[in-house]
């Protein structure tokens, strides 16, 4: 075995408490989780399903709705151009941010406890940033050559204009989708050699034959596989900074009072990466229960994500007044009216949605009573993401609709259309994480076993401590890291 | 089996009377043995199908049905197209053509040069030639090019309702002229300056003695009744600005479109705003009950309820030393009076009065210029030459119609006139045309007297007819055509009196001609060409009446008819008052089925779509009712307003620096034109019903009320007895171009971003450069500063600026906004050279219009109850040089050309409206849905073939008429001369009579537009952004009187 993961343990001290509930054997944690892909579908999954399925199709109505009639369908208007479609795309790529994170970043700073929450996170940042890409492609006026921006040598010799940032979120969000979906592929082989392996059916056994690219467990693919898990851990790692800071570029480079911020690459970072762990736990808290992983996914899991959301929302909430201290330390007069009229004016109940929300609520997070229970981190979680995506209509609506020139202030209200599709979204992400849940481990088994106690060689012969250490057998005495 | 008792059976033989031919004696002589032998070749048992229908019969009713099954698939066009065999003298096809022709307009013609494309009128200008029209237009002669093509004139003459034929109405004519010794005619049309309609008048009288003649106008010109009392011939002031001092208003909006002569005053208004050498400048006073566009041009303006007008200008008048006799009234000794007298005094022949449409105030302030000497210097009396026909409109018509109920009216032609609209509804006309048996209405649509006359013509558009006319100064002109009728049965209403006149069908052209002869003299035919070239017959102005020959005393008549009227010098009367106005964009209703007007913005309430009831925020207050701004939209409370002739029932909208208890509604609105089109139809999926604004029958019907039920029979434009107003309902959207947020927060914050700077004459005086006193210190960039990290980096050095080298043309506009009075000239102008959709009243309330210039308007000072100034500002494109929009685009849709404009590549663009955003202007515009895709046909005719049309989905914005700048490019490369300074001249610049915007070359130091950019007085708008704008403004000034600056 790898090196990696058990050198991980090494930061672990010794009164943490287990990682996992039970005594939970390699075999349990196998069929834990292989078997909710292979049981016969429970009735109340398809019930699932075919919500999501509603809201996918309503998704698709409304798209074709839009594409037949135009743009007008939406709210928007001349100060404010851009409405719904942008709040939702910058929401979704936020939250698409929890997955890759979690994999990449903990994993490079060997957070063990992330084995069990990566795998579904993952999956919820693909379909996520899916969910994203959907809106600035469904916004122009002209969809049919959105293709466009897109660098492709035409006889036109028309190119794209490399200056815009909207270009560069094409290249960020796309970028940003390619790897997280590799990084997610990757990361599962072993785990769908696992459900090959115990596949009865034939043609199951193909596919995931297919899927899991020939692996065997032999030491050679484990070597290989690390090696390129770590590798696309580390390309993933500055693609978690940089998408979002991309799509706050839209933002920050044009001259818009109330946008155009350097403050906002690192916030809206830090923003992201609160929005995607509210999200992870929303989902979690569910899934744990519905599938019976509390022994895998426990609470110890779900209070470490929790005090990442106190500290991303506590970091979004000094930018909020920082952002206000710096429109008066400016002198710009129309800085301080935006955020004057973001605070007092027609959006105020938009913008103290979000302050409550992102700023106050986490908050409750510093006890720890709080930050375990289960009911209270899932209301904070579902606000936060409220607030998230209030955060980013404040951004976008109530900077746009009061700028420089008062005639050509107006108000902004979304149309039916723009409320329907949006719910449409939640039914493509829905549809596509239901079919993960059945189809795909949703717990990273292998990784899982890394740190569980019995990974740890030393475990059997009854002296360890409980759990796996540093395994160096070849290179020293065998000594357990905390003795 | 199928039925088909469709063909007769064949008639046997024998049955059949005697045919010429026989084939046998037997057949001749009809024996039934031959018959029996000859009637069917089968045996009887065999004869003929089961059912009636032979199978002959079937097989032909077959093979007709296929045969005209497949005809129906190929038919073939009808419509003739003709290529030129011969190409008409001097047609280049694609390069547009210009006639001088005029419009016809409140009884003047308002002469003009209209552009034509291989054949059609695409665009209207003001003759440049023409001693009056300087080139300059009003919104009325830009937007009559869409009435043109306007889909729901109507096209053929209808008999009772049914269409009929033109020679069928000439039959009729000619039968009644036949009767002309005792029929009993009469005509009533719009006043009018036509030297031929004049002629036909004294042939139409010659011809039937019975002859009824009646000129009638729905907004009738006051000024004219007040200097023609007692003359012989009809005459009308002309006020001189450009020479005036000190100018006094009451209520008159001499500056509006609708003024018969505001290219001249308005031309002569900013001439007389200009500092002159001497360092002095103009000072206007305005006393009005509305804010109209004078009122915001004002130095000193004062709200003053209509009713207590008279009262205020005699106590004007009275501190002039005219008109002893008035009575003293609480105006007498008021600070605004006694300034306004006093300054006025001073001013002595350089002050001048005008008033609007209130008969007394036009002749008290007819005194007043008399008093001060002013006649012969700023206001000269004009003596038309007619003698005039009509001094009290409605007393004629009250006969009139007396006479129609009585049946004493055999035939009533109707030209060009709505009286059963727009006549007040108490006058019944509409039920006294029925009791007259034959009513003859011509008109350019089926209107409201259409529908209910026996015969209705089409009338001709003046684009498509022969006419002539005087302009307001008197210069005669002919009226071309450009294009041959576009509905067959049209004809002019010359042609239509002419034949009534004669019984025989004449052309306009002939009758027009006729009328010119003795005109121009014997060598006609030059001469004649001359004229419809220039557009105009030099030395034919109105001679003005030699000062001190007033016939009757303008002021006795005036206290006069005020002693008649009431109270005339009493304090202001309780209670609330309803004032009546031309609109400013639809007039009296004959624009009403123009959407460019429909959809221009009142140059004040910025309101489209609707007419609405101005009040101020305490009339508004204590009628409890409101207009609240819901998330963007404007829900007004609807009032029912009452007067002794009856009520309607209208939206509200609060303005401020509005005459309390005064309650101002328009003309022109509730219209309901008959349109033949289909109605578009729709479904749930598809908009375009929703968005079509000609989807929905006549542009007209529908939109507003018409308050023809409330006006006083009299035609007064004021009702204050008896008025009542109640709130009936409320949550009625109304669609304003501005104010989406609260009105005065929005303009407190513009002026305090200085916006919109401006000054008094003496800070003006003590500091010219007051423009830049608000800007920081600007940032001089030199390149060398800043470090470099390529040589040679300078963006002239790099490889795509040398491939691609700057032009010799820099491109820059710079407008005046001491002369700009906002009279939306330039919008419409704009409108019709960029073909710019209309998008109708929902969407403007969704904040999706699309005009490329927009004047923006802000109240300074004083808040919304007392008495604000008001500031316009025209907002285009500005043109960065440091564009914020080109940099954020991501497929290059909008880029700078080498001559410094900022283009935007409308088949590049997808849509994704960054740029908008990033506009710190928001002079961007978005297609939200497919305007040009629903419509109608003959409103593309309108379009400039020469500026793209903007499908759905593309931004598009002001390009500073880029295509008349190429236009000049390739002029000048061909003649191979540099572009001349003014040769270029955008939309608005031409529109525009204030003179207001220059446009030019940058690059070249000699041009006027870098002779504005000198002007210490010059600005850029949020020139602190560095985004380098090539629009500039020069700053405002104001002259107030010291003495009325300290009290306030």
């Amino acid at each position: 075995m790898s090196t990696v993961p058990h050198s991980a343990q090494t930061a672990q001290a010794i009164d943490d408490p287990p990682l996992f509930g039970a005594d939970l054997s390699f075999h349990d944690v196998t069929e834990l989780v292989s078997h909710h892909t292979e049981k016969k579908t429970p009735t109340a999954w398809f019930g699932a399903f075919a919500l999501a399925n509603a809201g996918l199709l309503l998704l698709v109505a409304m798209i074709a709705y839009l594409f037949w009639n135009g743009t007008g369908v939406w709210g928007l208007n001349n100060p404010v151009g851009w409405g719904y479609a942008i709040v939702n795309f910058v929401f979704w790529v936020g939250i698409g941010h929890a997955g890759t994170l979690i994999s990449a970043i903990l994993f490079l700073f060997r957070q063990p406890w992330r084995t069990a929450i990566n795998r579904s996170a993952e999956a919820m940042t693909i379909f996520a940033v899916m969910c994203a890409l959907i809106f600035p492609t469904i916004h122009v006026g002209r969809v049919w050559v959105i293709y466009w921006t897109l660098p492709i040598p035409n006889q036109m010799e028309m190119w794209p204009q490399f200056k815009s940032p909207l270009l560069w979120d094409v290249f960020a969000v796309s970028v940003y989708f390619m790897v997280s979906a590799t990084f997610w592929y990757v990361g599962m082989v072993p785990d769908l050699a696992s459900l090959r392996d115990r596949a009865r059916s034939l043609w199951r056994r193909r596919v995931l034959g297919v899927l899991s690219m020939g692996w065997s467990g032999a030491n050679r693919h484990w070597r290989n596989y690390e090696k390129a898990y770590l590798l696309l851990a580390a390309l993933a790692t500055p693609l978690v900074l940089s998408v979002h800071s991309v799509v706050s570029f839209d933002f920050a480079v044009s001259i818009v009072p109330g946008w155009h911020t350097t403050i906002f690459p690192p916030y809206f970072v830090a923003g992201a990466i609160f929005s995607g762990f509210a999200m992870v736990v929303t989902l979690l808290v569910i899934s744990r229960k519905v599938y019976g992983l509390e022994n895998i996914i426990t609470v110890n899991h779900l209070e470490k994500m929790n005090i990442i959301i106190l500290l991303t929302g506590t970091i979004v909430g000094f930018a909020y007044i920082t952002e206000f201290f710096i429109a008066w330390y400016s002198g710009v007069p129309y800085e301080q009216y935006a955020f004057l009229n973001r605070a007092f004016g027609p959006y105020a109940w938009a913008y103290w949605i979000m302050m409550s929300c992102n700023l106050l609520f986490p908050q409750f997070f510093w006890f720890k009573k709080l930050r375990r229970s289960i009911p209270f981190m899932f209301a904070v979680s579902i606000t936060t993401n409220i607030g998230m995506w209030f955060e980013r209509f404040v951004i976008t609506v109530t900077s746009l609709h009061r700028d420089y020139l008062p005639s050509s202030w107006d108000y902004y209200s979304p149309t039916a259309v723009d409320i329907l599709t949006f719910v449409g979204t939640f039914g493509l992400f829905f549809t596509l994480f239901l079919l993960f849940l059945r189809f795909a481990p949703m717990v990273a088994m292998a990784e899982v076993k890394y740190v569980m106690p019995q990974a740890d060689p030393h475990f059997y012969e009854g002296h360890g401590d409980g759990r796996a250490g540093a395994d160096e057998p070849e290179v020293a005495p065998s000594v357990s890291p905390t003795s | 089996m199928i039925e088909l008792p469709v063909l007769p059976t064949m008639p046997s033989e024998d049955a059949a009377p005697r045919s010429r031919f026989w084939r046998s004696v037997q057949q001749l002589q009809g024996d039934p043995a031959y018959s029996a032998f000859t009637g069917s070749e089968l045996l009887p048992e065999a004869q003929g199908p089961p059912s009636e229908t032979s199978r002959r019969q079937f097989l032909q009713i077959m093979g007709a049905s296929m045969a005209l099954a497949g005809l129906t698939a190929c038919r073939k066009p009808v419509e003739a197209i003709m290529p030129f065999a011969q190409k008409p003298e001097e047609m280049i096809p694609g390069v547009p053509m210009q006639y001088a022709t005029g419009m016809e307009f409140r009884g003047t013609l308002r002469p003009l040069v209209v552009e034509s494309t291989d054949g059609r009128p695409t665009k209207i200008e003001g003759n440049p030639e023409h001693p009056e029209s300087n080139g300059s237009t009003g919104v009325f002669e830009q937007a009559s090019l869409l009435a043109l093509y306007d889909p729901d004139r109507s096209r053929d003459v209808l008999l009772d309702g049914v269409a009929s034929d033109w020679n069928a109405f000439v039959r009729f004519a000619a039968e009644r002229h036949a009767e002309r010794a005792t029929g009993r005619l009469a005509v009533l049309v719009r006043a009018s300056s036509s030297m031929t309609r004049l002629a036909l008048r004294s042939e139409l009288e010659a011809a039937w003695p019975g002859l009824r003649w009646v000129e009638y106008d729905a907004v009738a010109d006051e000024a004219r009744r007040a200097y023609g009392m007692g003359r012989r011939n009809a005459v009308r002031p002309r006020f001189h600005f450009d020479r005036a001092r000190v100018i006094l208003s009451l209520d008159g909006d001499f500056l509006d479109s609708t003024d018969p002569d505001h290219l001249h005053n308005t031309r002569g208004f900013a001439r007389s705003r200009a500092v002159d050498e001497t360092g002095e400048m103009s000072r206007l006073y305005v006393a009005e009950s509305v804010y109209t566009v004078t009122g915001g041009a004002a130095d000193h303006r004062l709200a003053v309820r209509r009713s207590d007008l008279p009262a205020f200008a005699a106590a004007i008048a009275r501190r002039l030393g005219v008109g002893a006799g008035g009575a003293a009234s609480a105006w007498t000794d008021h600070p605004w009076v006694v300034a306004v007298a006093d300054d006025l005094a001073q001013a002595g022949p350089r002050g001048l009065v005008v008033a609007g449409d209130d008969l007394a105030a036009q002749q008290l302030a007819f005194a007043m210029n008399l008093a001060l000497g002013a006649t012969g210097t700023t206001v000269d009396v004009l003596d038309t030459g007619v003698a005039e026909f009509r001094l009290d409109q409605a007393a004629e018509l009250e006969t009139l119609i007396a006479d129609m109920l009585r049946g004493e009216v055999d035939t009533l032609l109707l030209v060009d006139v709505n009286p059963v609209y727009d006549l007040p509804s108490s006058y019944g006309f509409r039920e006294a045309m029925a009791r007259v048996p034959d009513t003859v209405h011509a008109g350019l649509h089926l209107d409201e007297t259409a529908v209910a006359a026996r015969w209705h013509v089409p009338l001709t558009h003046y684009l498509e007819a022969w006419s002539d006319g005087r302009a307001y100064g008197g210069t005669m002109s002919v009226v071309q055509p450009l294009i041959a009728p576009l509905y067959e049965a049209a004809h002019s209403a010359i042609e239509i009196l002419g034949l009534l006149a004669s019984g025989i069908d004449r052309s306009g052209y002939d009758l027009v001609r006729r009328t010119w002869g003795p005109l121009i003299g014997p060598d006609f035919e030059t001469s004649w060409r001359r004229v419809i070239h220039d557009g105009f017959l030099p030395g034919t102005a109105h001679p003005a009446v030699a000062p001190g020959t007033e016939t009757v005393d303008p002021l006795q008549s005036a206290l006069e008819a005020l002693a008649e009227g009431g109270a005339p010098a009493a304090a202001a009367t309780p209670g609330l008052e309803v004032v009546f106005h031309a609109d400013s964009r639809l007039f009296d209703g004959s624009f009403a089925n123009n959407a460019w007007l429909q959809e221009l913005p009142d140059a004040v309430s910025k309101v489209v779509w609707d007419n609405v009831a101005l009040m101020s925020p305490a009339t508004a207050r204590s009628l409890d009712v409101r207009v609240e701004l819901v998330n963007g939209k404007h829900h007004a409370d609807r009032v029912q307003i009452a007067t002794p002739d009856g009520s309607v029932d209208l939206p509200v909208w609060i303005l401020p620096g509005l005459a309390d208890d005064s309650v101002h509604v328009t003309l022109g609105y509730g219209r309901e034109i008959t349109s033949r089109r289909a109605r578009r139809g729709g479904n749930l999926f598809d908009l375009d019903h929703r968005t079509d604004v000609y989807g929905q029958g006549a542009v007209a019907t529908g939109i507003g009320v018409s308050v023809a039920p409330i006006r006083p029979r009299s035609m007064a434009t004021v009702v204050s007895e008896s008025v009542s107003i109640t709130r009936s309902g409320g949550d009625y959207l109304v669609a304003s171009t501005q104010d989406h947020g609260a009105l005065p927060e929005d303009s407190a914050e513009a002026m305090n971003r200085g916006l919109y700077r401006q000054a008094t004459l003496e800070e003006y005086r003590a500091n010219p450069g007051f423009v830049s006193d608000s800007e920081p210190e600007p940032i001089r960039e030199d390149w060398a500063d800043y470090p470099a990290l390529w040589q040679n980096a300078h963006p002239a050095d790099q490889p795509a600026t040398k491939d691609n080298p700057y032009s010799p043309y820099q491109w820059g506009m710079v407008i005046d906004l001491n002369a700009c009075t906002g009279c939306n000239a330039c919008l419409v102008a704009c409108q019709a050279e960029n073909n710019i959709q209309v998008v109708g009243k929902d969407q403007v309330s969704r904040g999706r219009e699309m005009h490329w210039i927009r004047l923006d308007r802000y109240f300074v000072g004083d808040g919304a109850e007392g008495s604000p100034e008001m500031v316009v500002q025209p907002v285009p494109c500005m043109h960065c040089e440091n564009a914020p929009c080109e940099s954020v685009c991501p497929v290059a849709a909008t880029v700078h050309s080498p001559d410094g404009t900022n283009q935007m590549i409308y088949n590049r663009c997808i849509g994704t409206r960054y740029c908008a955003n990033n506009c710190p202007y928001k002079v961007r515009r978005f297609n939200y849905y497919n305007w040009t895709g629903t419509l109608p046909e003959s409103l593309h005719m309108a379009s400039n073939p020469n500026v793209t049309v903007r499908s759905r989905g593309v931004m598009e914005k002001c390009s500073y008429c880029i295509q008349r700048v190429r236009e000049a490019n390739r002029r000048s490369n061909l003649e191979n001369r540099p572009i001349r300074d003014g040769e270029v001249v955008t939309a608005c610049q031409q529109a525009c009579p204030a003179g207001a915007i220059v446009f030019g070359d940058l690059a070249d130091p000699e041009s006027r537009v870098a002779a504005g950019r000198r002007n210490p007085r010059r600005y850029e708008l949020l020139a602190e952004l560095s985004v380098k704008p090539r629009t500039s403004y020069l700053g405002r000034i104001r002259n107030p009187n010291p003495r009325l600056e300290h009290q306030a």
